[in-house]
Order: structure tokens, then sequence, then C-alpha cells
């Protein structure tokens, strides 16, 4: 069974590596890149919505946050992108501190307003603010590798992308082995009896809330010295924090590989519905339907559904709120 | 000074008007401590609604209400019935977001199909014409905005406190368990709760397309000024609400007039972060929030 | 984990090994087979057919139309049909990025043609540019668009954004001391081009005298323009000038009579030159001004042609935006005539290139020049609504020219 699973992971990681080999042209490397971003930041965003269940369709903040920050030091203080990138990341991190100092002392519908409330205002500030970002005229980030055609550098990005994924899901997989992860956890199932039994919820929501933003954030500097162009509306746009969730909640949240999988069919088919019914707009509402019907038919997920009750365990193990909380106490 | 006197005299009327377009949501808080993130696409479907009638039959864009207003009952009722009440009660708040968020994407991507993306709008004679009061300018489409926005809360309101289906509504708004205890249908209420939410909305968005042009997309632009204004009035509190919307509609209109339009919505969000950071309940509603 | 590892290590050696079979479809890379008859040329346009350009992205597509149906009426590109292949970008750039990508790498399109507005005519550029494709566009006349460094993309209009109120600036600062206007409001759309024409007329305004009283930005979600009118009119300004697009001309218009602002001249860019204009603002738009790059009654080379075609086509009048992607099929047309190739190949694209640079080009908007950046060489003229008609009133003197500027405007 073990042998089994991580020859299966073996193979997963040799054909996503092999991927811009096999496919006939730059477009699908483009697209291939696109969908292992996605990827990347619905895990990313699953640190926090998967394990303590606070939904935030706020991430696209920490996206667009990253990518001018990127942007910004690369242009404007001129600094290598290897150095900015990690910095840039590191500040919006600090700045997720901050806000999940204040969005986490509120829980429920009072959280999604403040993270839908996050992407207005970090919108408002970078388009207002003229003078530094460029405002509605958009940020042009020189690329990175000007010695690489196009082309090649969608395949930089694709492997870069690829290695953010992996870090990201490899946080996830300690996460989910160590007692921080059991206390996240022990948040989701009952908060107020934790906080009862001494676990410091307020601290370990903070620091997911950070973590999960750090990686968003990452993949928001990557994609700013890949496209070469941001532009405020689009960048800190609720779509994209609304994608993130709709591909975790279809993979499932409970599952390392969940979001990866909802990317894998999502993206792909976001592609597919814009170059096919792309004059008209309802591609949105295929998006819409999809997100009704996932919410209401399978919000454990594709992996709960197929995987759960066959195979045993999930990766966060169902456990009974009782058992998990004393794990976390003593 | 005057210019002072015009931003304030335009800022209650546009609150007016922001008092009508968030009581809805309110409601929906209240019956179901659910947010409503459709609430502004339902706005605007009726708007799109009511330009179908200007343009089509060129009737006054009022005489769709009798229309709209019962199919949004309707529409409200099924909603709350057929899908909010099917979400698991244990994460109720998040997933009903989401749930809501797509009906919008849904509603969106509809009006862009049939309308297509370009901006719309009804223009009335009086469009363009104003009352002037002591050297202030009272534009007349803000006026009637203004005044239709007063009298639905105002029967709104009457409904709340006088009819036995209001009481029940309260009732079930304040102690979900208790009005259960003493005999009322809580989920039927909560029901004709959203559905009222929804007809609110049929009448803001009529009053919205006489006064601003508008394309499908328009709805993103309102969710967190909408938001905003229910939270510092107190989730599910449909008079804080009210009281909230004119008091912001004043901030902004005289930021507005003062500094420019992004401080003027950011002033939406600062007044959202402050009222979390000192009084998560909200600042004209009851306890009721408190753990929301 | 260190399966894992290793498993990556075999599979960094296996690409590299692959790589030697990599992509072949470097533009241009598909050469027709010989002897085999060449298909169509095949043209990728993305444009904003939905979202907030929805509107002018509709117009360009309907010029591009127009000009296809009358280069294959006429036999042709080389001989060859031209089939337009149109992607909806929905205003977003990432979109447009994304089209162009895959209309050149995998449609293995022959040619591309610009989509709509500054902000997506630079990410789309960005894309053309790097696969060393020509790039003529309709739309993107912010000045920031030429300090890209791009070498294939030229603008298919007569003036870049901030030189379009250059003949009224001109015409203000030559009135005598006492007619001459003092004061001026500028209310401005946060968006490159739109700001660009503003600028440029607050710029050439304030060097010849007239002082700045208001000087307004608004995000693109406005659509109370109430407040911003209160500001104007507390001011009291002589000239009221919008750096606008449609929907908040409109807007400002309603507003700024709502608050009873009576300037002496009112100048609006965009809105007032699309034929919806008039009606939406009720009557108003009497003695209105705007740039135009573009006349019905011109009688440049085609350009009656190309208004009665679009008339058939599409059962309307013809309007600026139609002009610009008409103007744009125009100037590849005759490139390609010229250098004899529309092939995707690098030798191919960039000889199209310098023909373009250094020529001058008859088109339905007047005869085109291009500085060494792309930027247009030429000027736009200014319409003004007289009597409820449109018409040219500046430059004086010019063939163009059909009536004389009325000022001061009477009131709406």
């Amino acid at each position: 069974m073990r042998i089994a699973s991580r020859g299966l992971l073996v193979l997963a990681a040799v054909l996503a590596a092999g991927y811009p080999w096999m496919v006939p042209n730059y477009y699908l490397v483009y697209a291939g890149a696109l969908t292992v971003m996605y990827a990347a930041m619905a895990t990313s965003w699953n640190i926090l919505g998967g394990f303590t269940g606070y939904v935030s369709i706020g991430h696209s903040a920490f996206f667009g946050l990253g990518a001018y920050g990127t942007g910004l030091m690369v242009t404007r203080w001129d600094l290598p992108w290897t150095a900015a990138l990690p910095a840039s990341a590191l500040l919006v991190t600090a700045f997720a501190v901050l806000v999940g100092i204040a969005a986490v002392r509120v829980r429920g519908a009072s959280f999604v307003i403040v993270s839908i409330a996050l992407v207005s205002m970090t919108n408002l500030v970078v388009q207002g603010w003229r003078s530094l970002t460029g405002g509605s005229t958009g940020l042009q980030v020189p690329s990175p590798f000007p010695g690489l055609h196009r082309g090649q550098g969608h395949i930089v990005f694709f492997y870069l992308f690829l290695a953010l994924l992996a870090l990201a899901l490899l946080s996830w997989w300690f996460i989910g082995r160590s007692r921080f992860g059991a206390g996240l956890r022990a948040i989701r199932e009952d908060e107020d009896k934790a906080e009862s039994l001494g676990v410091p919820t307020a601290a370990l929501k903070v620091a997911a809330f950070a973590l999960s933003a750090l990686f968003v954030a990452l993949a928001g500097g990557l994609y700013a010295l890949w496209f070469g162009s941001l532009d405020p509306i689009f960048v800190f746009s609720i779509l994209t924090s609304s994608y993130m969730v709709l591909m975790s909640l279809l993979g499932g949240v409970r599952h390392l590989f969940g979001p990866l999988l909802g990317a894998l069919i999502i993206a792909p088919a976001g592609e597919y519905f814009l170059i096919a019914l792309g004059e008209t707009q309802i591609h949105l509402t295929a998006t819409g339907v999809l997100l009704v019907l996932v919410v209401l038919f399978m919000p454990e997920g594709i992996i709960a559904r197929l995987a759960g009750r066959r195979a045993g365990a999930p990766s966060i193990p169902e456990e009974s709120a009782g058992q998990r909380l004393q794990g976390v106490a003593r | 000074m005057s210019l002072l006197l015009q931003g304030l005299a335009l800022g209650v009327l546009t609150g007016g008007l922001y008092a009508l377009l968030a009581s809805g949501l309110s409601l929906y808080f209240g019956v179901m401590r659910v947010v409503m993130v459709a609430h502004p696409a339902f706005l605007f479907l009726a708007a799109y609604l009511a330009y179908t009638m200007h343009t089509a039959f060129a009737a006054d864009p009022f005489l769709t209400l009798p229309v709209t207003v019962p199919v949004f009952f309707a529409l409200g009722v099924a909603v709350q019935r057929l899908l909010l009440a099917r979400l698991a009660p244990d994460n109720l708040a998040m997933m009903s977001v989401l749930l809501t968020f797509g009906i919008a994407l849904t509603i969106e991507g509809l009006l862009g199909t049939v309308y297509t993306g370009s901006y719309k709008s009804i223009s009335m004679d009086y469009a363009t014409r104003s009352l002037t009061v002591g050297g202030v300018h009272l534009p007349y489409d803000k006026i009637i905005a203004f005044l239709v926005a007063a009298i639905t809360l105002a029967a709104l309101f009457a409904v709340l406190i006088r009819s036995r289906f209001g009481q029940a509504l309260r009732a079930t708004i304040q102690h979900r368990e208790a009005a259960r205890l003493v005999g009322i249908h809580t989920e039927r209420v909560a029901g004709y709760g959203f559905g009222v939410g929804l007809a609110t909305a049929a009448v803001g968005g009529t009053v919205l397309a006489l006064i601003t042009p508008f394309l499908p997309a328009s709805h993103w632009a309102w969710i967190g000024k909408l938001m905003a204004i229910i939270v510092v009035g107190g989730l599910g509190s449909v008079a804080g609400a009210a009281l909230a919307a004119v008091v912001l509609g004043v901030v902004e209109g005289l930021v507005l007039v003062t500094i420019d339009a992004t401080w003027a919505t950011m002033m939406f969000y600062v007044f959202l972060f402050l009222t979390l950071l000192v009084r998560p309940q909200g600042f004209f509603g009851g306890r009721l929030a408190h753990r929301f | 984990m260190a399966l894992v590892l290793k498993g990556l290590a075999i599979l960094t050696i296996c690409s590299l090994g692959l790589a030697a079979c990599a992509k072949t479809d470097e533009p241009g890379a598909t050469q027709q087979q010989a002897g085999q008859p060449p298909g169509p040329v095949r043209i990728g346009i993305s444009l904003p057919l939905t979202g907030d350009f929805a509107e002018p992205g509709k117009g360009i597509q309907e010029g591009y139309q127009v000009w296809a149906d009358r280069v294959n009426a006429k036999g042709g590109l080389l001989g060859r049909k031209v089939e337009l292949i149109f992607r909806d970008d929905a205003s977003d750039p990432n979109r447009v990025s994304s089209d162009y990508e895959s209309l050149i790498t995998q449609d293995k399109v022959n040619l591309v043609f610009g989509p709509f507005s500054s902000r997506l005519v630079i990410p789309a550029a960005k894309v053309a540019e790097s696969y060393g494709m020509l790039f003529v566009e309709p739309a993107g006349a912010a000045k920031e668009v030429f300090e890209q460094g791009f070498t294939r993309l030229f603008y298919a209009a007569p003036a870049i954004a901030s030189d379009h109120y250059n003949y009224l600036a001109d015409h203000i600062a030559r009135l005598p001391a006492g007619q001459r206007p003092k004061t001026a409001a500028y209310a401005s759309l946060d968006d490159p081009f739109a700001q660009g024409t503003a600028y440029g007329l607050r710029d050439r305004l304030a060097a010849a005298g007239v002082r700045t009283v208001v000087d307004e930005v608004y995000p693109p979600e406005t659509t109370d323009f109430a407040p911003i009118a209160a500001k104007i009119a507390a001011a009291k300004p002589d000239i009221v000038v919008g750096g606008t697009q449609f929907e908040d001309s409109v807007g400002l218009v309603r507003a700024l009579q709502e608050l009873k602002v009576q300037p002496k001249l009112a100048a609006f860019s965009t809105g007032p030159t699309l034929a919806e204009f008039p009606a939406a603002v009720k009557g108003a738009a009497e003695h209105i001004v705007s740039p135009v790059g573009w006349s019905a009654r011109s009688g440049f080379p085609g350009n009656d042609e190309m208004v009665r075609r679009y008339r058939e086509m599409f059962r309307g009048e013809a309007n600026e935006d139609a002009a610009n992607g008409y103007t744009v099929g125009q100037i590849v047309e005759a490139a390609v005539n010229a250098v004899k190739c529309a092939e995707p190949t690098k030798e191919c694209q960039d000889e199209l290139a310098r023909h373009i640079r250094q020529g001058t080009f008859d088109t339905v908007v007047g005869p085109l020049s291009f500085d060494d950046k792309g930027r247009p060489e030429q000027a736009h003229m200014i319409q003004q609504y007289v009597d409820g008609k449109v018409e040219i009133v500046l430059p004086e003197g010019s063939k163009a020219q059909t009536a004389k500027l009325v000022y001061p405007k009477k009131e709406w």
C-alpha cells in the first residue's frame, strides 16, 4: 500500500516535471504554468481554510501585494529579483500578521466580510497611490531572464511554480503532523472548547493566516516577474481568491492533494470555457453554478467522495473533537 | 462652506438610498446568520428588468415594481428553502458566503449574456434638474431615490413592528430556539424573511437604475460598501444598518467634496475595521452579532 | 522522500535529453509545404467584447470586419483570402496575454492586430514583441505605451493622447486677452488614455496662463458624479474639461447640469464622438467639443467606401473606433503588398515593421507616418455639436473644417 502510493506520487511528479516537454506548443506550457500557480495558491490557502475552517476570500490581497512588492523592489530600487521576491513575501507576511490580529478577533460571517474588505482596500491603496505604483497605468516589471525568449521563460516559470507548489504541499504535510496542526484542527471543531482548554487559539490562527499568506505572496511575486505587467484591478481581483476557494473545496479541504486536484480541474476548465464560450459572459455563470453545486452537494470534495470511505484514513484523521483537544491540551 | 453643505446634502440623500440597499442584508443576517453576497447582484438584476420595461414598453421604471416585488419575494423564499436551508448548520456562515457568491456569479454571467457587457442607463426627463434650497442644489433624481427608500423602509418597519408576521420574524431574529418553543415555525418565517429581504432588492435596484448607469459587473463595487454598513450598524439590526447607512453616506459625501473618491470609498473600510476593533457588535445594533 | 528526490533527478536527466525534441512552434516554424496552394492569411485579434471596454471593443471589431470584407472583395492579401480570428479578453490584461499567446503559438496566425485600450495594449504588445510579431494597434494612445521599448508597435491614429487637444489649446491661446478664459476645471477618469488627453490640454492651457482651479481623478467604478460637479460648481471655472470614456462623460454632463455649472467651454474626450451621446444627455450636447481623429466627411482615400460598407454591414453609422480598426487594416495591407509577404517568420515581420516605420500611409484618418517609437506624427481635429450636428471646427482653414467654433457655449 505504502509502496503503491509512493510509486503513484513519483509517477505524478515525473509527469509534472516532464509536462513542458510533452506538450506541442508554448501556449500549453503557459497554461500549465498558470495551473500550477493556482494549485500552489490553493494549497497555500488551504493551510488556513483546511485546518481551521476559516474561509477567506481575501487572499488575492496577498497575491497582489506580493506581486506589487516584488515589482516595485525590482523597478524602483533595482534589487535583484532573487532578493526582491523573498523580501516582499516576508513583508507581506508581516502585514498578514497585523491584519490577522484584527481579523481573527471575529468569526464566521464577520471574518468573511473582513476578508472581502481587505481586497477592496488594498486595491484602492495601490490604485490610488499613483506616484509609487503607477496607478491605473500599471507597473511594468522587466523580465528576470532577458536572455531567454518568451517560450523558454514559460518553461522556467513552470518549474519555479512547481517548486513553490512542492513547498506548499510539504508545509501542509508537516503541519498536519505537528502539534500546531492539531491545535488548528481543534479550532475548527470547537473553538470555545479549545480556548477553555488552554489552546492559544488566537496565536495559532494568526500563525496559520500569515503562513498561508506567505506562499500566496510568493506566487504573486513570481507572477509579477513572469507576467511583467501589473494592473491593480486585475491583480487584486476577488475572483482570484474565489478560485482558490473553489479549487480547495472541489478537491477536498481536508486532504493534502485536494486543492491541487481542484486546480487541475478548474484552471484548464476555465481556459477552455473562455476559449469555447469566450464571446459571452456565460463562462461566469458556469463558474457560479459549479460553485453552488460543490457547496450544496460536495462540500467535502472529490477526494473525500472517492477515497474517504474506501481507503479509510484521510489526511486529516476523523477523530472526535474531544480526543483531539486532549492531544493538544496535554 | 457652501461646498461642505452641498456635500452634506448629497451625502444624506445617498445615505438614504444606502439604507434601503443594506436593509435586505440585515434581514438575511438576522433570520439566518448568513451573509448574502448575492444581494447586490439581485439589485442589478432588478435594475436590468426595470431597464427592459423602460426600453421595450417606454414605461416608467417604477411600473416594474408590481411584477418584480412579488417575483423577488418568491425568489428569496426559494433561495432560502431550496439552497441555504440545505447547508450543514455547523459551518453555515462560511458555506453560505460561497453559495451566494456562486449565485452572484451566475446572475452576473446571465446578465452579461443577455444584455452584453456594456453600460446601460435609464434617463428620465427629470434626471438633469435640481431643486435649489439656500444655495444647495438637490438633484431631483436623488430626491426621488431618497423618498422611495424612506417609504419602503417605513413600510418595512411597519410590517416588522405591527404585523404578526413581523413579530414572529423579530422573535426568530432575537432567539431562534425560544421562538420555536412558543410555537413559531421558524423555518417558514426565515424563508419569508428572505423573501422580504429580496423584495427590498427589487425596489432598491429599480431606484438604482434611475440614478446611475450600470453593467453586469457593477455589483462588485457594492458588496464591500453594503457589508461595511451592516457591520457598523450591528449585524442583524435593520434599524442600526439604516442609521449607519446615513452616517456613512454623509461621511462619504463630505470626503468626496473635500478629498477624493478613493478616500471616500476607503472610509467605509476604515469604519468597518474601527468597528471590529472597538465594538465588534456594531455601533447601533444589539448584542446579537457578538459571536458572529 | 529519498525516492522522490531520486525520481526527480532521473527525471531532470530525461528531460534534458528530451530537450532535443523541443517545441517546433517558434513563430514561423510552420512553413508552407512547397507546391501546396497557400491558405488564407489568418489574422489573430483579441478584443474586449465584454467588460468595461465592451462598447469601443465592438466598434473596433466592426472596423476590422469592414476592412477584411473590402480586402477580400478586391481578391485578398497577396491573392490569399483574409480570415480574422477574434478572441474575447473580457477587458482583462491576463486574458489579453493569454489570447495572443495562444493565437501566435497555437493557432499560428500569420499576423496580429491590436486590442482596445492602453491598459490592454501594453501586455498584448509584450507578447507580440517577444514572439517577433508586427503589432499595429488601434487604441493604445497613452504615452506610456511608447515608453516600453517596443520595436514593432505602431499606433494607427493621428496623434497620441496628450496631443489630442493641441488645436484647441492653440486656438484658446490665440484668443484676444479680453475673451480668453481665465480658469479651468479638469476631471478625469483614472485611465492612462483619458488622463493623457485631459492633462495634455491642462499643461498647454496652464502654460498659456489659464489657471487650474479643480483637478480631479475618479476611479473607473464611479457612477455618481454629483460630488465632483459640486467641487467644480464651487470653483466657477470658465472651462470644464473631462478626460472621459462614454458613461462617465454622460454622468458628468448630467451632474454639471444638476449643479447648475455653466462654463463658457466644455470639452470631453471620447464620449461625444459616439453616436449615442446626444440622446444620452438629452439635448445638452450642444456646443460640447471633443478631439476626434476621424470624420465621416473628410474625403480621405477609402473613407467614403468604408462609411458606405459599414452602413450596409451593421445598419448604423461608423464611428471613430471603427475607423481606427479600419486604419490598422489599411496600414498592414499596404505594408504586406509592398514587402510581398504575410508570414509569421521573423524576417517577414521585421521587413513589415521596417517598411511601416519609414513610409507614409494613406488611410481613412488621413496620411499617417510614425516616429521611431511607433508614435503617429499627425494631429487630432476638434469637433463640436452645432445645431445638433457634429461639425469639425478646428483646425481653422483646413479642408476638413465644416463650421466655426462657437464660444462661449450656450447654457445647458
